[in-house]
């Protein structure tokens, strides 16, 4: 594990939680050792190494302001979460035990621009909570989101997190942000740099350095306020729900489905998972074996057989106006057809059709059965992410497969994996699920985890996202010129933050002074 | 994502419109709908463990406000703790009071 990062005083916390809950009132300042287990991760490998001291809950960016400049006076360390739901990434905890969370949850104001397809949000509103405003009010524009839309949009697109839909990269989407600085100063980027310029949310550059991305997955600002891009609902959505019968089917079906999402007849992220992805939502793992170690051969048969499940699956998706749909269908079918499908079921809705809840993902409907995977062991679970990012070669991709899925058995884990498409990558998210409730398996986790980090370092892949014990392991991978994306990090983390108290160790960015806990 | 298979489940229900009053019926689907409706999480688990009719919190009938505060506030198995930043004390109580339909 990751050394400890030297915890702040108990006094100095003290004060400087007193002094907060001045500015927030005690009902949004939250200590006892309930709302500390409550701000600590959930989906742990060690639920108490990353418990916090505190919570507070500010209502405004100038709240969020006065709450930095009492961390600074009382050099204590801040977390912030927007709603502290990133659950396989550390959900709500810090990186450094006996931070302050800064709990965005409650600054929740939507603004939505009807005609330009753009949303101003704050960093409380989850994608549920979007989605009501936008159904309730009959605008005619969806989201994207991920697989657990129980979180923030806005936070998920800070941690670059994944939909289906071909708003699907949601980092992309953002367009202007509002940033309290770590000194307490605030700046609004892009075109909102100009007071009440009406391009904020329409042109994500400005003039000059362009900063949005520089506040994704960093510890450089506190996001106050996001512009997001919306998707104009589509004419018509048509498709396929695509299932492949063997293993070494993952490379041809990659292969026909790269070429697509490069050319743009695919605009969607399309994302291939396994058999294993379905099936860990609709059973346990119980009802099929009480042996130890990785699901055998005989086993995963039979699942696949009780749900009529493809090694792999992939659901295809085209958007947009009918005609044009039409002709990339045509050009799909007869792609995939080509690569012998074990099935290929179609898909069409026209605004106004009911469709299945299973098929939220593409329709922008956010969604949270996808988290019944937590109880695939029959009891407390959860899940740990590895994700390198990959090229779009079905060779390449099978090599990772195998070396991975070599690994899971090597470890007795339940193999799930995705590769979802990105324009021109491809990220490999493999899910560790995890059994809480077993010890002897919970010690394997850390040591499957970085076996697989340094494996796939070995072919220069790294990852897109981290939890929070590996965030420092993930970043030495990046070590090109001596790890001078890291120096440049940590000088840019010393000239707006000296006093390191911003998310010290967020993406393996710390502060000066402080130790690096990195273990390689 | 991959194909999703669930079977014999019914559309969406919209959840209520946004609103920072303390309804417990409103406060129910704006805070704990996501995975205590028809497709979440919490009801796809609970039925596996009771009558599907009654996985939804709502159609249940053997709550107590007590236990839905306790439940909420420490989590249970793969329900984690709803902190008090996303849900506040008084909310809390009000959504309580609702599934528990009158018992304390």
């Amino acid at each position: 594990m990751d050394a400890p990062h030297t915890p702040p005083s108990a006094a100095a916390l003290d004060k400087a939680l007193k002094a907060m809950t001045a500015v927030v009132g005690s009902a949004a300042a939250f200590a006892t050792e309930e709302d500390r287990d409550a701000y600590s991760d959930h989906f742990p490998i060690d639920p108490h190494r990353h418990r916090p001291f505190a919570a507070v809950a500010p209502t405004s960016a100038e709240q969020v302001q006065a709450l930095v400049k009492i961390a600074v006076a009382h050099r204590v360390p801040i977390w912030t979460v927007s709603r502290g739901k990133n659950l396989g990434y550390g959900t709500a905890a810090p990186v450094v035990a006996g931070s302050i969370v800064l709990d965005l949850s409650r600054m929740q104001r939507i603004e939505v621009d009807v005609e330009n397809a753009t949303v101003l949000l704050e960093p409380g509103v989850g994608f549920f909570d979007l989605y009501d405003y936008l159904q309730t009010r009959n605008i005619p524009l969806w989201l994207s989101v991920p697989g657990n839309s129980w979180g923030s949009v806005i936070g998920n697109a800070l941690d670059r997190g994944l939909g289906y839909t071909p708003y699907g990269e949601h980092t992309r989407n953002l367009c202007g942000m509002e940033v309290v600085l770590p000194d307490g100063d605030m700046v609004r980027t892009g075109m909102g740099a100009m007071p009440n310029a009406p391009t904020w949310q329409l042109h994500k550059y400005g003039y000059g350095p362009a900063w949005d991305q520089l506040f994704v997955q960093s510890n450089f600002g506190i996001v106050t306020k996001a512009g997001m891009w919306l998707m104009p609902q589509p004419q018509i959505v048509r498709g396929f729900d695509v299932e492949m019968d063997r293993m070494e089917d993952l490379g041809p079906l990659i292969d026909t489905i790269g070429p697509l999402r490069r050319e743009g007849v695919l605009l969607q992220s399309p994302t291939i998972g396994n058999w294993f992805r379905a099936a860990n939502i609709l059973t346990t793992r119980k009802q099929w074996t009480d042996q130890p170690g990785s699901l055998s051969d005989e086993v995963i048969a039979a699942i696949r057989k009780q749900f009529g499940l493809g090694w792999w699956g992939v659901s295809l998706r085209v958007y947009g106006r009918e005609t044009v749909v039409q002709a990339n269908m045509d050009i799909l079918e007869k792609a995939l057809t080509a690569i012998k499908p074990m099935s290929m079921k179609p898909f069409s809705w026209r605004p106004g059709e009911p469709f299945s809840p299973t098929q939220g993902g593409w329709m922008g409907v956010p969604m949270t059965f996808p988290m019944q995977s937590a109880n695939w062991f029959g009891g407390r679970g959860g899940h740990i992410g590895f994700s390198p990012v990959l090229t779009q070669s079905g060779k390449l991709a099978m090599e990772q497969f195998n070396r991975t899925y070599a690994r899971y058995k090597e470890f007795g884990m339940d193999y799930q994996a995705s590769f979802a498409f990105g324009e021109r990558h491809m990220l490999n998210v493999n899910a560790v699920l995890l059994n809480l409730d077993d010890p002897q398996f919970m010690k394997r986790v850390d040591p499957f985890l970085r076996t697989l980090i340094a494996d796939a370092r070995q072919h220069g892949y790294g990852e897109y996202r981290a939890h929070i014990d590996y965030m420092d392991t993930v970043a030495d991978c990046y070590d090109y010129n001596n790890h001078a994306l890291r120096r440049l990090n940590e000088r840019v983390k010393n000239a707006l933050d000296p006093a390191g108290i911003l998310a010290p160790g967020k993406s393996g960015v710390w502060p000066a002074g402080h130790h690096r806990g990195t273990k390689a | 994502m991959r194909r999703w298979v669930l079977i014999g489940l019914s559309t969406l229900l919209p959840l209520a419109a946004h609103s920072a009053d303390l309804d417990g019926k409103q406060l129910f689907h704006e805070k704990c709908a996501m995975c205590h409706g028809a497709v979440g999480m919490g009801t796809g688990l609970l039925a596996r463990r009771m009558k599907p009719e009654v996985a939804p919190l709502e159609m249940r009938e053997d709550l107590s406000a007590a236990y839905v505060e306790r439940a909420a506030r420490v989590g249970i198995l793969n329900m984690p703790p709803i902190t008090r930043g996303d849900v506040s004390d008084a909310q809390l109580a009000s959504i309580a009071r609702y599934l528990a339909k009158g018992k304390p």
